[in-house]
């Protein structure tokens, strides 16, 4: 049996990417389209050029530091767009499952959908301006163009790298005791670098890493031969590594995902009636959150990829303000961003109950705040291990951030899935909530929100001003909070709930 | 006389520019069981979602179990148990769970032997603390007919109850019918299955382009006389 496609049917396949990408394109409205890609070209364009402006960049101090760490940077790439990947099943879905089954789409039109939509992933966003960003401030203005070059072709690269080592990731978890298999392995991999670094050794290692040598091209101010052979090398290495990840692609769309049987086929134990109807509808919605495999899966990973830069960079606690924003920004694009798809079809049954639409509104809300700060209380509780004790005004700060970017992101969230809602079945770890030029959007929103707030609080945290902290915390939280209800006002009028109701039902 | 349990006078809704439903009557009386047949997109399911407090009229006189759908809809949604055409189950929900979260919201003490003894009875007893997002169609809709019937409420509105389920469901959705009405129920059904609603009900509405075009006895609309009548007000 082949692995996978012959010659022609490759090149059916980048046709049938075509197709697909005409066919989402068709049903997406043109003002919010052109909008997420113009805000898109501008932080990106933003993040490659502002930092070679700024004091310092290119020179012998900060910019030489932040040099050293640019090969761990473009490695650290690689491991988020494989986790990323791997945390949605292979990648997100050009077309969803549902929909996609009448039609001859085969794996590698999979495979090549999932790499187009890679970018419209927040952690995936955040970590490339992160790297534009630092290379501008690493190389200054002078070579600026040449390097950041080398930086988006180490992108693509990187991203290639992770789709395939996602693939195949997913084809093992696909076996018998793959899902043990892929939990013994990841487990070895966390201990591994964990010994490294209490024994010291992890900073010679990531010293050795080959993604040195892509170093040395950036540093060239023009197009030398070395830049030359290093930004086409990388480039061909990206073309050879998108065909290569067909081959796992195929073996895993032969597999079934064990995943979604193994939660459909579980007997969940009954529990006693909740107090309240309000206790009752939480609890609901908790498990209609939980038991859903993309949201545990993904909410692990955006978790993981901030804990893991916080424990290994060594981050103090001022700078940790940054952290609850992505993971409540990844946590609110797993499910939040459309939030009344939970129900899905039961949509029209529950709203059939005699219940006061105030309450089921505070219930979502309420669980979708709750799913989001265990995220980010997990992720401050691993990250901080390496922090030391936080003085008073540094918690303050942390809470005050905490509770801030919760109200953002659950405000913003209930925003968009009242007036945008779609039918979407949340039960592949693969779905997403919302079609992906909107999840671009959606996804850009967030982390210039969060980001904007966590870097504000840091600010105020270097200078010590939990004062400040704390009044900029209650006029955040006032106009965040205003939109909220605002939201929830528009809740409560039946026309509105029946156009939701309907649209999540369709 | 006592008022009819649904009175429904000139109803219109509209979704924006499309009228889903347009001039709507329909009465039916505690104890009667109507049918409401039609082709696709007739209106029939916009019907059930008003009658149900799910979808505001946009305009006429909706009324369920004496109360207004518009200005009283959490009475409306007490009075009625409603089986929505499309699955209308919580994907991540056990039946169990579908069941506590009613029985709350409905204020039903001592709920669980009901509980057990209608999910035997539709066949799902041995699955009732499984997610419902593994069920086959057939199962979904039985459930559904669980959810809807299981509190004895004043209207029971099916709609598409019979559709993919097995000789076995479709005869306890019978029993259901037929339970409910004998305890004074108001039933609506809503389904393309004429032979079905025909056994299932004493009166046959039949909608066309979103208004109703006419309502029989349900025995007029038995065998092949009655399909040649069905198709001619179809057409």
């Amino acid at each position: 049996m082949p692995t996978a496609a012959s010659s022609t049917d490759r090149w059916r396949a980048v046709a049938d990417v075509g197709h697909l990408v005409r066919f989402r394109v068709s049903s997406v409205r043109w003002g919010p389209l052109l909008a997420g890609a113009l805000l898109f070209g501008v932080l990106t364009v933003g993040a490659a050029v502002i930092p070679a402006h700024l004091d310092g960049a290119g020179g012998a101090g900060r910019a030489f530091d932040v040099t050293l760490l640019l090969p761990t940077v473009l490695a650290g790439f690689v491991l988020l767009a494989a986790v990323a990947a791997a945390s949605s099943a292979g990648g997100r879905e050009l077309l969803a499952r549902e929909p996609a089954a009448i039609h001859p789409i085969s794996p590698t039109t999979d495979h090549l959908g999932a790499l187009l939509l890679a970018p419209f992933n927040v952690a995936w966003l955040v970590q490339g301006w992160l790297l534009l960003g630092i290379t501008a401030f690493a190389v200054g203005l002078d070579g600026l163009v040449w390097a950041q070059a080398i930086a988006v072709a180490w992108i693509l690269t990187a991203t290639a790298l992770g789709q395939l080592l996602a693939w195949a990731l997913e084809a093992i978890r696909r076996t018998r005791h793959g899902i043990l298999a892929v939990r013994l392995a990841a487990l070895v991999l966390c201990a591994s670098v964990v010994a490294l670094h209490l024994t010291d050794r992890l900073v010679d290692l990531l010293d050795r890493l080959p993604t040195r040598w892509v170093l040395l091209a950036m540093l060239e101010e023009g197009p030398t031969l070395r830049w030359l052979v290093t930004l086409l090398g990388t480039l061909a290495v990206a073309i050879v590594l998108v065909v290569a990840g067909a081959y796992p692609a195929h073996l895993a769309a032969r597999r079934p995902s064990r995943d979604e049987a193994r939660v459909e086929a579980e007997s969940f134990r009954p529990r006693r009636d909740a107090a309240s109807d309000l206790g009752t509808l939480v609890r609901i919605d908790r498990g209609s959150v939980w038991r859903a495999v993309p949201m545990r899966r993904g909410l692990f990973v955006m978790a993981l990829g901030p804990t893991l830069v916080a424990l290994l960079g060594g981050l103090e606690w001022s700078m940790m303000t940054v952290l609850p924003g992505l993971v409540a920004a990844g946590g609110a694009l797993l499910y939040g961003v459309n939030a009344w798809s939970l129900d899905q079809r039961g949509a029209l049954w529950r709203e059939s109950l005699p219940v006061s639409p105030a309450v089921v509104f505070d219930a979502r809300a309420y669980v979708l705040a709750e799913f989001l700060v265990l995220a980010s209380l997990g992720t401050l509780v691993v990250a901080g291990l390496r922090a030391g004790i936080p003085s008073p005004t540094e918690v303050v700060l942390l809470l005050a951030t905490l509770v801030v970017v919760t109200v953002q992101v659950v405000g913003a969230a209930m925003r968009w899935s009242a007036s945008a809602p779609y039918a979407v079945d949340l039960r592949s770890a693969r779905s997403t909530p919302a079609p992906p030029a909107v999840m671009l959007t959606y996804a850009l929103t967030l982390a210039l929100t969060t980001t904007c707030t966590g870097i504000l609080f840091s600010a105020l945290a270097e200078l010590g001003r939990w004062d400040l902290a704390l009044l900029a915390a209650v006029a955040m939280l006032a106009w965040s909070a205003e939109r909220l209800l605002r939201t929830r006002r528009g809740w409560l009028d039946p026309a509105e709930r029946a156009r939701v109701v309907l649209a999540v039902s369709a | 006389m006592a008022d009819p349990s649904v009175d429904v006078r000139a109803l219109s809704v509209h979704f924006g520019p499309v009228a889903a439903v347009d001039g709507v009557d329909l009465t039916a009386e505690a104890g009667q069981s109507a049918a409401l047949l039609g082709r696709n997109g007739a209106g029939k399911s916009t019907t059930m979602r008003v009658l149900a407090g799910v979808v505001p009229p946009t305009s006429g006189f909706v009324q369920v179990a004496g109360w207004d759908v518009r200005s009283h809809p959490l009475r409306v949604k007490q009075a009625v148990g409603y089986c929505p055409d499309v699955g209308g189950l919580v994907p991540r929900a056990t039946p169990w769970e579908h069941l506590q979260l009613a029985a709350r919201l409905r204020r039903m003490r001592d709920w669980q032997p009901r509980a057990r003894t209608m999910l035997e009875r539709f066949g799902l007893d041995e699955v009732a603390h499984r997610v419902t997002a593994g069920f086959s169609h057939g199962m979904g809709r039985r459930l559904s007919v669980v959810l809807a019937a299981w509190h004895d409420p004043e209207v029971l509105l099916l709609d598409e109850p019979f559709d993919g389920v097995d000789p076995i469901g479709v005869e306890a959705t019978l029993e259901v019918v037929s339970d409910a009405r004998a305890r004074g129920a108001c039933v609506i059904v809503s389904t393309h299955l004429r032979e079905l609603a025909v056994q299932a009900c004493t009166t046959v509405s039949v909608l066309r382009g979103g208004a109703r075009v006419a309502t029989v006895p349900a025995d007029e609309m038995l065998g092949e006389e009655g399909a040649r009548a069905y198709r001619g007000l179809l057409d």
